[in-house]
């Protein structure tokens, strides 16, 4: 009986324990540097990661693999930078491979295209504001000439809007760009769509992707309202520079993905017999 | 030139990233030198775009330095939990009863 009241009251005293030590917030603790050297290993005509002597996995337990080189290369080192911990949510090149190997959402192909189709009209530098003459001179100057090349790489008829209806992206500007986005393996999407939510704007995603911008010049005008209100307000590095380089880092990575996965870089050479 | 000086810089992002500072043995390093032997002349090979090589290497390159600087943010101004008395007390230029006047 003495035995049971013990066991009975034990779990109460815990419970107080917790509750007066309340402030403290319990995250997760990122998973300890297990390892001491990375590598690349090239097996069945992909290559896989491996940390000391076992092989990486992706979250869901699934072997790493990638089909390019560089790409596998860039993991490697992503994980060789890490110190004591491994910061998952600072790898975001690892982080994106991931999700296309795992596809945690169980996306299709059509879904994906359907998502960025469907992001046009709410596109970032095709909403123009013209009630403040500075801003709107940026805008024009910066942004216009994106517009237009879009158009004209791709065939399509978008016009920005001024007013807070969204533009008007007919059904052929939509199969456009569905077609040019049809033409690439599911993988290369995931890079497409991180991009694209990144920037919150698929006319830069597109141009950065196509080397009309570099990443930088594409970070900066996706946030241009924004520096140009700092220059009223005044700039925060613990705000404002971080979210830029966040936002440069995720687009690069993003950028990275889609070229060193476009077929272009596997190149099969003849085999000498 | 500008390749000359992203592999430079490039270098300098991959040694900083690196736990030990050491490049020696890097397989990234390694790789980027092989490109830039083999596009020294020209990146117009294998039906690629126009300094593509570049682009890549440049694109590489702010990813590096932009994650090396967001991190530096980041241990600066993240929160650390509660100050202590003490911290505080530094903070606002006042003294402890136990410090000595």
């Amino acid at each position: 009986m003495n035995n049971l009241y013990k066991l009975l009251r034990k779990p109460a005293t815990t419970l107080f324990g917790v509750a007066q030590s309340m402030p403290k917030r319990f995250y997760a603790a990122p998973p300890k540097r297990f390892y001491k050297k990375t590598s690349v290993l090239y097996n069945d005509g992909k290559y896989e990661v491996t940390l000391d002597s076992r092989k990486l996995k992706t979250p869901n337990g699934t072997l790493f693999t990638v089909k390019s080189e560089p790409l596998a290369i860039a993991v490697a080192t992503e994980f060789d930078a890490q110190k004591e911990h491994i910061e998952r949510s600072k790898m975001h090149l690892s982080a994106l491979c991931f999700t296309a190997l795992d596809n945690p959402n169980r996306h299709t192909k059509t879904d994906m295209v359907n998502y960025i189709l469907n992001y046009i009209a709410t596109d970032t530098i095709l909403f123009q504001y013209d009630d403040e003459k500075e801003l709107h001179d940026l805008q024009r100057t910066e942004w216009d000439p994106i517009i237009q090349w879009f158009n004209e790489r791709y065939g399509t008829n978008l016009e920005k809007t001024m007013v807070m209806s969204p533009p008007n992206v007919s059904a052929d500007d939509k199969a456009k760009v569905s077609k040019y986005l049809l033409s690439h393996s599911e993988d290369v999407l995931f890079g497409f769509i991180y991009a694209v939510d990144t920037l919150k704007s698929v006319l830069l995603a597109f141009a950065a992707i196509d080397q009309r911008l570099s990443v930088d010049k594409a970070a900066a005008l996706s946030r241009l309202e924004e520096e140009y209100q700092a220059k009223f307000w005044g700039r925060v590095e613990w705000a404002h520079d971080l979210s830029q380089q966040e936002l440069q880092a995720r687009l690069a990575a993003s950028v990275l993905f889609v070229h060193l996965n476009r077929s272009e870089h596997f190149v099969k050479e003849k085999l000498i017999v | 030139m500008a390749a000359t000086k992203t592999l430079r810089s490039l270098l300098q992002e991959l040694r900083s990233a690196s736990p030990k500072g050491c490049i020696k043995n890097s397989l990234a390093a390694r790789y980027i030198l092989a490109q830039y032997k083999k596009y020294s002349t020209t990146d117009l090979q294998l039906c690629k775009a126009r300094d593509e090589a570049l682009f890549l290497g440049q694109t590489y390159l702010t990813y590096l330095s932009s994650l090396r600087k967001y991190n530096e943010l980041y241990k600066d101004y993240h929160g650390r939990g509660e100050r202590s008395v003490k911290e505080t007390a530094d903070l606002v230029g006042f003294k402890l009863p136990t410090d000595p006047k």
